[in-house]
């Protein structure tokens, strides 16, 4: 038998993934959503291939499309936006005109998922809700996404990660116990870690509509995902006391903390065995501490008291060594530790340029970006990018002449009454400066193009 | 404390509420609000979790077991590790509390796999029967067992085998690095999370050190992972009766979730600092102090933002050339200067009183015909425990109160997702080793 690295780096090697089949061919997603949260539920479902037509307001666009992180564009696009947005047919028209709500009709008749994340009651009162798109596809499954939910007290409400991280909780469990610091979760993981439920909400939802031919309604809150993450509610319950902040230690495993070694890095280190810790006193060359009785089982260790003495125990130790040696040691003696990983490092880490969790995409506009890969390796059906952003109605014609039938005249019926429109020129919206849309076979679908 | 003291007539903050279908509307809630008795998606799938000492594992079998699968968590006599990882230690006869609150619908069996031959039989064929394996042991380690996805998926080639560790099942590294052992924290250092939390790099330490979020961020994402591209793999068998193997690595949480690390780093070459309560896209998009604790704000559109103005009277700030238009906060001081100017009057007022103002104004933006009315959002900052308090998860029934003969009473959050049809729901909870040997025995081996 092969050995088994051999066999794996055969079943997951990264260059075969385009050749594999793709689980959600053929599914098809009218996609209302935009800034996040919504956009992340149907990611994921277009990374395993499902077809997703996202509809944006014309001239205007996605919220998210012009903000990049310290105003920093790439190439005329927001380069953070080109993750969230891979594989998506970039459709732009105008919901408030009844033409752009026929449209939608029509799409809807053979989509197999929609979903919205407008402000809850906004689909519905524009007819573009499940009790409206039902009646069309009675079997359609339907996600809103709020921050909320849609019924309850505090539905209207308005709502971004931010106050889902304030309203459940998250918000005030992150810094150091004693300051008057908080700290939310970086880089909107209110959207994201919600996002990514709904994602697997809508797939569990497909997977029933297989067996049983029916769809149905999901509301998702990014309150109640982030909840369903909070042990905190039962540890409430329990001990009758509030568990708090934790600065950078983690007060549920054995010496966990974030420490800074001699060379100035960070380093995250923990035990979750008491054999781990074994290896860590090994390393620390304090064999004694195993007979010390604070340490003596791994309840124990975690009391408050004894995991503050040992944490100091580690800093010191730490503080002599450089993060490679720990690193090194935590490898050959068995306790978790990791560095401090930033934006760089992680970019530019040979480890996922292997594995394929950071790719360096070659896309026909943008030309070369580094993305990240999938969060979980399908040996079959793995996730994969096609495509990244495009300027705002790219796809127009595309999704209308061929999904829909459009014609040539029925098109230009519609542009003129700005029922469906293309991009201002603004950055975020429009192409790259150096790309000749005039040439690009897909945005002029149906035209003949020069070569 | 609750915004709603007394019943009045729902109030409407957003400009689009009429309803299409209103009597369809409610029957839609009315569906949406009574999970109990609706069917499970995943009535006829087993799954096998043997993950060992990686809470990500046991998140991953709790997600499924929410949607109905039968989960049999299969551990050694001695219980999984992962029963200990509990903070300040903290358990109920022995079992950890993060343990409990993922003890959902799930079966317990023992067998010792690291170290017993015939527990590794009985485990085949149980794995025969099966849809799902989890496991989390070093790579390789079910392989030479003989109860890797490669011998299991020889009798049983629908089977979907889920693996997870911190550095994956191929690469080099993984194979250099194949006994390291996972955590959340390093799962949080490693993936890109800790570096983008704290404060900023001109505090005194430790307080400009990284941070770990407070909660298990690391493992939630790739417990989330693990069961997502479990379900699209469940997808596919559904379709084709085809399993496969999915390899998930901790220590790309972070960064595949959201995406930001690798593509920031690449475009920009260089590496974001930590920027304290600042955020790197919206202004104001943070929180701040007021009379009675903390509250979160977000104004980050031109409109918003002179509508938070108005209602926090700096009217003044509004043709700052610092502020107007530009409030990217990528100059910190002058940032961290709007910031401290926000906070001298958000600190005159509580909480409360900031959301009412906000709603209001909100209210009253929405039904006039400007359109740049702008919407201020504020909402108190709130701990778990007053999270816990408040009447919208009550009437969603987000919070469940368990009891359970050994673990007592306690309460879990519950029904993440609210669905017409096969919503995920918690039926019990339960954690006691090997208590489930017999029922295991006699439905799946005899």
């Amino acid at each position: 038998m092969k050995d088994f690295f051999s066999y794996t780096s055969e079943l997951f090697d990264p260059s075969r993934v385009k050749d594999k089949p793709e689980a959600l061919k053929g599914i098809r997603v009218i996609d209302f959503t935009h800034v996040i949260f919504g956009p992340t539920a149907s990611r994921v479902l277009g990374t395993y291939g499902a077809e997703v037509i996202k509809l944006e307001l014309p001239f205007y666009g996605d919220l998210w499309r012009p903000a990049t992180y310290w105003g920093r564009y790439w190439k005329h696009s927001n380069p953070i936006w080109h993750y969230v947005t891979q594989n998506k047919y970039f459709v732009s028209i105008d919901l408030k005109l009844p033409e752009a709500k026929d449209i939608v009709y029509r799409l809807a008749k053979d989509a197999d998922i929609v979903l919205e994340n407008f402000a809850p009651g906004t689909a519905e009162a524009w007819g573009v809700g499940y009790t409206s798109i039902s009646k069309i596809n009675p079997n359609i499954i339907y996600l809103s996404c709020s921050t909320y939910g849609q019924y309850g007290p505090m539905r209207y409400f308005p709502g971004w990660d931010l106050l889902a991280q304030a309203a459940s909780g998250v918000l005030s469990l992150n810094g150091f116990p004693g300051t008057d610091r908080y700290f939310k979760l970086p880089d909107y993981l209110g959207d994201f870690f919600p996002g990514n439920l709904g994602s697997m909400a809508l797939l569990m939802a497909l997977y029933y509509r297989n067996k049983t031919g029916k769809g149905q309604y999901i509301d998702l809150s990014q309150t109640d995902s982030m909840m369903r993450a909070l042990p905190h509610f039962t540890y409430q319950s329990i001990t009758g006391e509030a568990m708090g902040r934790v600065g950078h230690t983690d007060p549920a495993m054995v010496a966990a903390s974030i420490f800074k070694t001699r060379d100035a890095r960070f380093v995250g280190l923990a035990c979750a065995t008491e054999k781990q810790f074994e290896g860590l006193c090994e390393a620390m060359d304090k064999k004694d501490l195993l007979q010390d009785k604070r340490f003596s089982d791994y309840l124990h260790a975690l009391q408050e008291k004894n995991a503050e003495e040992l944490r100091s125990i580690v800093t010191d130790w730490v503080k002599t060594m450089d993060c490679d040696d720990i690193i090194r040691l935590a490898n050959e003696k068995g306790f978790a530790a990791a560095e401090v990983m930033d934006d760089k490092m992680v970019c530019e880490d040979p480890w996922r340029r292997e594995r394929g969790s950071v790719i360096l995409f070659n896309d026909d506009m943008y030309g070369e970006l580094a993305m990240a890969g999938p969060s979980a390796m399908l040996s079959k059906t793995p996730a994969r990018t096609k495509w990244i952003a495009r300027p705002l109605g790219y796809h127009n014609r595309y999704v209308l002449m061929k999904f829909l039938g459009l014609s040539e005249e029925e098109l230009d019926t519609l542009e003129a009454k700005k029922v469906v429109g293309t991009f201002d020129d603004k950055p975020g919206l429009k192409p790259p400066v150096y790309y000749d849309l005039e040439k690009d076979p897909l945005y002029n679908y149906g035209r003949e193009v020069a070569k | 404390m609750s915004l709603f003291k007394k019943k009045s007539k729902e109030k409407i903050y957003t400009r689009y509420s009429g309803q299409a279908n209103v009597h369809a509307w409610k029957g839609v809630v009315e569906r949406l609000s009574n999970p109990e008795g609706t069917p499970d998606v995943l009535d006829d799938i087993l799954v096998l979790d043997v993950s060992y000492g990686n809470f990500s594992g046991i998140i991953a079998a709790s997600l499924f077991a929410e949607f109905g699968a039968e989960v049999i968590k299969i551990e050694p006599p001695e219980g999984d590790p992962c029963r200990k990882m509990t903070p300040y230690g903290r358990n109920v006869k022995g079992v950890g509390i993060p343990f409990i609150f993922e003890g959902r619908n799930k079966r317990y069996m023992t067998l010792d796999l690291q170290n017993n031959p015939d527990d590794r039989e009985t485990f085949t064929k149980l794995a025969k029967k099966a849809a799902v394996v989890i496991e989390a042991f070093p790579a390789g380690d079910m392989d030479s067992w003989g109860i890797g996805y490669r011998q299991l998926s020889e009798e049983n080639p629908g089977l979907v085998y889920i693996a997870v560790t911190p550095y994956g099942q191929y690469t080099t590294k993984a194979e250099e690095f194949r006994t390291f052992p996972d955590a959340d924290i390093t799962t949080q250092t490693g993936s890109g999370l800790s570096a983008q939390i704290g404060d900023l790099p001109s505090e005194p330490e430790p307080y400009n050190w990284p941070l770990k979020a407070g909660m298990w961020m690391g493992w939630y994402i790739s417990g989330l992972s693990a069961a997502l591209g479990g379900t699209v793999a469940l997808m596919h068998r559904q379709l084709t009766g085809e399993g496969q193997m999915i390899d998930v690595a901790g220590m790309d949480a972070y960064s595949s979730m959201t995406g930001f690390p690798p593509s920031i780093g690449y475009t920009w070459e260089n590496s974001r600092p930590r920027i304290g309560v600042l955020d790197f896209i919206l202004y104001p998009y943070g929180h701040w102090k007021c009379k009675d604790g903390l509250v979160a704000i977000a104004a980050p559109r031109d409109h918003d933002f002179r509508a938070l103005l108005k209602i926090i009277h700096r009217w003044d700030l509004e043709d700052d050339y610092r502020f107007t238009p530009d409030r990217i906060p990528d100059i910190i001081e002058q940032a961290m200067y709007l910031h401290r100017e926000i906070e001298k009057e958000t600190m005159k007022e509580t909480a409360d009183e900031l959301t009412k103002r906000a709603l209001t104004y909100s209210m009253k933006a929405a039904r006039s015909k400007w359109r740049g009315g702008g919407v201020p959002i504020v909402m108190r900052v709130m701990t778990p425990e007053m999270a816990r308090q408040q009447k919208q998860w009550e009437i969603r029934k987000s919070f469940l109160e368990v009891s359970d003969e050994t673990l007592g009473k306690f309460t879990i959050t519950t029904g993440f997702a609210k669905m017409t049809e096969s919503p995920p729901k918690v039926k019990w909870i339960s954690c006691d080793i090997g208590k489930d040997n017999a029922y295991v025995t006699e439905k799946y081996l005899s």
